[in-house]
């Protein structure tokens, strides 16, 4: 898509504050989100991960703070904006097909009246191939494996194609096949200039699947390329541990 | 028409309009929510009843639905806050409102005549007794073609919001993210729940209606794992099972709506059963090679 925009942050964050109720989960949060990287947001648990992309996409409301995306409201860009909820959300048992899931990847352009044509249903088989479950196609999403089951929500997002995804925890509860198939997908998305913020909560592979990195903590405690922002220091201060605990030896 | 085809046909289009939506109602696990908007709107009706002075009337069926509507809008409401869990908020709202039309029959307001047991379980042959005449020809009961217009009305918002529906009920976030507003459609899909239980208060009362719309989706639901496949097969279920129970009830003598009940429940106890069973057999001959090896 040819793109009449400023050139800037894939996504911008300024003063973000959100809480639950009376709980605050996010305090002022600032974050530029570059173009054209696979950012890791990262932190412990209760650390306002998912919350922080849920109030970007709109889906929490903030109390405060601004959000753009390619520097406008989302409201004018949701079409470049793609989202991979985490998949324990949903109900698996729900009556439908891998399919049709996939295939829903394509409603957001299709408005009221029109249904998913040919075109459609060849985006769809196209993203089901590129994440490996074409095979799997007419299953009953019920019967998936952790894996495959969030296989076929990155195939859903691939068929919305954004220049911006966002994905909550894809790598929860994977197998090894799976997350290679995931990687692979990451990385395939970065080289045509698309960026990725995943929610992620395995440090020791942080590294390998980033090029940027946001450590959260309430606030953002760290933000940049890894090399500059993944560090012992800003981790353990995300993590509240004190010196010399050796849980941090992979950063070295 | 005679008056025996008009009531079956009435009937059979009642049963197919409750379960119709009720597809819905039970994917998105709101079943016992049908229970409590069949309770609100009676101070609907006797306030409805107040102004059109006619049961069928179409205004006294929109504006009782719009109690039913008080149900689901103050349970989310209430929820929402945080004070209450669980349906606790559901509970604490429809018999204060069933109550009060309880209260408001019994004082003879706007002199409704609805007898506790038409409350209850409804009475779909008194539903029935008004006869439509078009030129001087019986036409059936005036009361089918009612249902058969909140029929067509579901029919309709189905085919239009099918994929708005079945999106925002498997995955609301990501529906949101796409910019549909799947609260609206929630909103309407639930009026729209409220207008058809209200429609068919006649028929199977306040008690009654919950198995119209719940027990055939439930069963189908047993039966596939596709969602159009679902919708036949509720249709199928609702219209056989009416039938049915019809003709059970005519046998007994009973109400009709408690003949259909009781044929629906019949039929989910079977599949049940013989899904479990089917289940069963599966997971032993799954592992009786292991046990063999």
């Amino acid at each position: 898509m040819p793109l009449a925009d400023d050139g800037g942050p894939a996504a911008r964050v300024t003063n973000l504050s959100v809480a639950y109720r009376t709980t605050p989960v996010l305090r002022r949060v600032d974050l530029d989100v570059p173009r054209g990287v696979v950012m890791g947001v990262v932190g412990p648990n209760g650390a306002g991960k998912s919350s922080l992309i849920k109030a970007m996409l709109g889906l929490v409301p903030p109390l405060a703070g601004e959000v753009e995306f390619f520097g406008r409201p989302l409201a004018k860009v949701r079409r470049r904006v793609g989202y991979m909820p985490q998949s324990a959300t949903v109900d698996w048992d729900f009556p439908t097909t891998v399919r049709d899931v996939v295939t829903m990847g394509t409603y957001g352009g299709l408005g009221w009246f029109r249904r998913p044509g040919r075109p459609e249903h060849e985006r769809a088989e196209e993203a089901m191939a590129q994440t490996g479950i074409d095979a799997l196609a007419g299953r009953q999403i019920g019967e998936l494996s952790g894996g495959q089951r969030q296989r076929v929500f990155l195939a859903r997002a691939l068929v919305q194609a954004p220049d911006l995804y966002f994905m909550d925890e894809p790598f929860q509860g994977v197998d090894a096949k799976s997350q290679q198939a995931i990687v692979a997908v990451l990385h395939l998305l970065r080289e045509q200039g698309r960026t990725v913020v995943i929610v992620h909560h395995d440090l020791a592979t942080v590294r390998d699947y980033c090029d940027h990195v946001t450590l959260l903590n309430q606030r953002v405690i760290a933000s940049g390329p890894v090399a500059e922002a993944f560090t012992k220091e800003h981790i353990r201060s995300a993590y509240e541990v004190a010196a010399g605990d050796d849980f941090l030896e992979f950063t070295a | 028409m005679s008056f025996l085809l008009g009531t079956v046909l009435l009937a059979v289009v009642t049963a197919m309009a409750c379960a119709l939506p009720g597809v819905f109602v039970v994917l998105r696990r709101n079943s016992m929510l049908v229970d409590a908007i069949s309770h609100a709107v009676l101070p609907g009706i006797v306030v409805g009843y107040f102004f059109t002075r006619s049961l069928d009337s179409p205004l006294l069926i929109l504006g009782a639905a719009l109690a039913g509507l008080v149900v689901v809008l103050g349970s989310e409401y209430l929820s929402r806050t945080g004070l209450l869990t669980g349906d606790a908020p559901q509970g604490l709202i429809f018999p204060a409102l069933f109550s009060a039309g309880v209260i408001m029959v019994t004082l003879n307001f706007a002199n409704v005549h609805l007898d506790t047991h038409a409350v209850l379980v409804g009475d779909l042959n008194l539903a029935a007794f008004h006869q439509l005449q078009i030129g001087g020809v019986l036409a059936g009961p005036s009361y089918l073609y009612v249902m058969l217009a909140v029929l067509v009305v579901n029919g309709v918002f189905l085919a239009v919001c099918y994929r708005r529906l079945k999106i925002s009920t498997f995955d609301p976030g990501f529906a949101r993210s796409l910019g549909l507003r799947p609260g609206a459609l929630n909103t309407a899909f639930m009026f729209l729940v409220s207008v058809t239980v209200t429609a068919a208060f006649h028929a199977a009362g306040a008690i009654l209606v919950i198995a119209l719309v719940v027990v055939p989706p439930a069963t189908a639901y047993l039966l596939t794992g596709r969602l159009p496949m679902m919708i036949g097969l509720t249709l199928a279920i609702a219209a056989g099972g009416a039938l049915a129970g019809f003709w059970l009830a005519y046998l007994a003598d009973a109400a009709t709506s408690a003949g259909m009940a009781v044929f629906y429940g019949l039929v989910f106890a079977a599949v049940f059963t013989a899904t479990r069973l089917r289940q069963r057999l599966r997971a032993r001959r799954e592992s009786a090679p292991a046990a063999a090896a």
